[in-house]
């Protein structure tokens, strides 16, 4: 049995409660949350709860773990209901067994406050005018969440916002009922995240995967030397909590795909990409036209970025528009290096355009590419026009397909020297540094063919399609740019060797065959 | 002849080794132009993994370029 579990089926209260007893056991105490017939003045006929199962499972479990850790129970257990519900159902039930009544009580609470707050489930509510509306299960049944330790003076949070004419209490509200999806909690994340939550908007999620690098610290300032090793997105909530309690922080420690992104996408109003992945980019840029979500993009490059935002609801170019042909060349800041504040800036520059569109404030980027150089200056700010035949946006949203991770770039790169001996001989061997290069540093240790990057033809590839082919030139960058041009016209298995000519050498004659 | 002022930005500007330049090139368009480039400054990106923008216009690789002009070759960055 697992600690959380959702269930499509009504719960049977007496059998999760034998499964809780135990002989060490001399208490138990359980929470109900039953669906009422009225939220926020209106009155509700029926809801549907839906859960991004895969981390509402674990983060579910995460929290009833915590609290048998953090209180010392015997045993804990929770179940959420997913599905169609109907007043009166219960939807969601907790139950503790523990050795004494304190700290079943406490561990229950605990339960249930985290997994209104933590866990990723939403409801939508059937009102009885016909109408309906999603809100974040916080609101549904049991008793209101504990309010967090407030200083004693709250209402002067967002005065120095409120008293621009443009924003006023009436934008304060637009923010705080706004629902942004951050996807990637780095460098670009950091002031995005932290900006939004001092903003006051309601309710943010955070997609993120990954855990914490020391390497991350020089610009990813939302976190601290010692929570190296957690998990990016558990770490941000927790900070995001802390520097704003009535913001609603929902985790989504996995990495967007294809398969999450629409449910993601249909539950938040606007989406930051914050990614550093081409790749998650336009899997971003297909899923914004598939549900009608804008999305703020942002990439930056050791000293400069580019900022675009493609809202599909104004006709705006979208960035398949911009980047008809996907380019595979893109460094990462792992890769190239970067300055910590210049993400910093882009991040900040990410939230201003998401308050300006949240408040609907003038200026807003649509559809040009704002590109800034920190070391010069130097800004530009491109205006795109939509291409007839884009491949996304000349679409409609159901015909839009998501991409999911194509074969070839599973293995574009390759490293000889960790290919079986047996099948190296397989792989005819390409040279394509320009002449000089060859004389300055010739390839000596194995059979290959020479022909420069300048001369190779991509209209008549000198190569055999079915043949497999390694691409060698200096550092890798270049062979693998190319190889990605000839896999783009049908030659499948061409290869580029990574790290270039020194590696490709000194692995090759250490690999002793 | 045809006076330009191009523009680099990211791989462009380690490549070039500088952020811009006044050129004078016999090209005619903004694809003849990167081609005359790539030789003098040996930029590794193909053309197709970049965008061309002249006069801070998206441009296609066949649009004229005369006098004046500001040109600009953007590659995709990824980083954040
Ligand atoms: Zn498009």
């Amino acid at each position: 049995m697992n600690r959380f579990e959702l269930s499509a089926e009504p719960l049977d209260t007496g059998k999760l409660k034998n499964g809780l007893r135990h002989a060490r056991a001399g208490g138990f105490a359980s929470f109900e949350g039953w669906v009422r017939n009225h939220n926020e003045g209106r009155d509700v006929g029926r809801l549907e709860y839906e859960a991004f199962a895969a981390v509402a499972e674990k983060e579910g479990t995460r929290i009833v773990t915590e609290a048998i850790e953090r209180f010392g129970v015997t045993a804990a257990h929770c179940v959420h209901r997913v599905g169609d519900l109907r007043i009166g159902d219960l939807a969601v039930w907790v139950g503790v067994s523990a050795e004494h009544r304190g700290e079943a009580f406490v561990a229950c609470r605990y339960i249930i406050d985290q997994i209104k707050a933590r866990v990723p489930i939403w409801k939508k509510e059937h009102y009885s005018d016909g109408v309906t509306g999603w809100v974040n299960c916080e609101r549904v049944s049991g008793p209101e969440p504990p309010q967090p330790a407030l200083p004693a003076t709250t209402d002067g949070l967002y005065v120095r916002q409120i008293a621009l004419k443009e924003v006023g209490e009436n934008g304060q509200r637009l923010l705080s009922e706004a629902r942004v999806l951050v996807v990637g909690a780095g460098g670009l994340g950091s002031p995005a995240l932290m900006y939004l939550a001092a903003a006051g908007v309601g309710h943010i999620g955070i997609c993120e995967g990954d855990t914490l690098e020391a390497s991350n610290l020089h610009r990813q300032v939302l976190y601290r030397r010692s929570q190296v090793g957690q998990s990016k997105a558990h770490i941000a909530a927790q900070q995001l909590r802390e520097l704003n309690p009535d913001t609603e922080i929902t985790v989504i420690d996995v990495s967007l795909d294809a398969d999450n992104a629409e449910s993601l996408f249909n539950q938040h109003d606007l989406v930051l990409d914050c990614s550093d992945n081409l790749k998650l980019k336009f899997l971003l840029n297909a899923a914004a036209l598939r549900t009608s979500t804008p999305v703020v993009f942002a990439s930056v490059y050791q000293y400069e970025g580019q900022l675009h935002v493609f809202d599909p609801r104004t006709g705006a170019p979208c960035l398949r528009c911009v980047w008809p042909r996907e380019p595979n060349v893109a460094p990462t800041c792992n890769e190239a290096g970067v300055l910590g504040p210049v993400p910093g800036v882009f991040g900040s520059l990410q939230a201003m355009e998401a308050l300006k569109q949240l408040l609907s404030l003038p200026g807003r980027l649509s559809g040009e590419l704002l590109m800034l150089d920190l070391l010069s200056f130097r800004s530009t700010k491109i205006s795109a026009s939509r291409l007839a035949d884009c491949e996304i946006c000349s679409r409609t949203p159901d015909q839009i397909e998501l991409p999911r991770p194509g074969e070839f770039e599973i293995a574009l790169d390759m490293d000889l020297a960790e290919v079986d001996p047996g099948l190296r001989n397989d792989y005819v061997v390409i040279d394509i540094r320009e002449q000089d290069e060859v004389s300055a540093r010739p390839l000596t240790t194995l059979p290959h063919r020479h022909i420069a990057m300048s001369t190779f033809s991509l209209d008549a590839p000198p190569i055999e399609p079915d043949q497999p082919y390694l691409l060698c030139c200096a550092s890798g960058t270049r062979s693998r740019s190319l190889a990605i041009e000839l896999r783009q016209r049908g030659f499948a298995h061409v290869y580029s060797q990574t790290g270039g000519v020194d590696h490709l050498d000194h692995g090759h004659s250490r690999g002793g065959d | 002849m045809t006076q330009v002022n191009v523009q680099y930005y990211a791989i462009f500007r380690e490549q070039a080794g500088a952020s811009d330049e006044s050129v004078e090139t016999g090209a005619t368009t903004a694809g003849e132009l990167y081609a005359e480039l790539c030789d003098r400054h040996n930029f590794s990106l193909p053309a197709a993994a970049l965008r061309a923008v002249v006069n801070e216009e998206f441009a296609d690789w066949d649009t004229p370029i005369s006098d004046g002009d500001r040109v600009v070759f953007i590659p995709p960055v990824a980083g954040g």
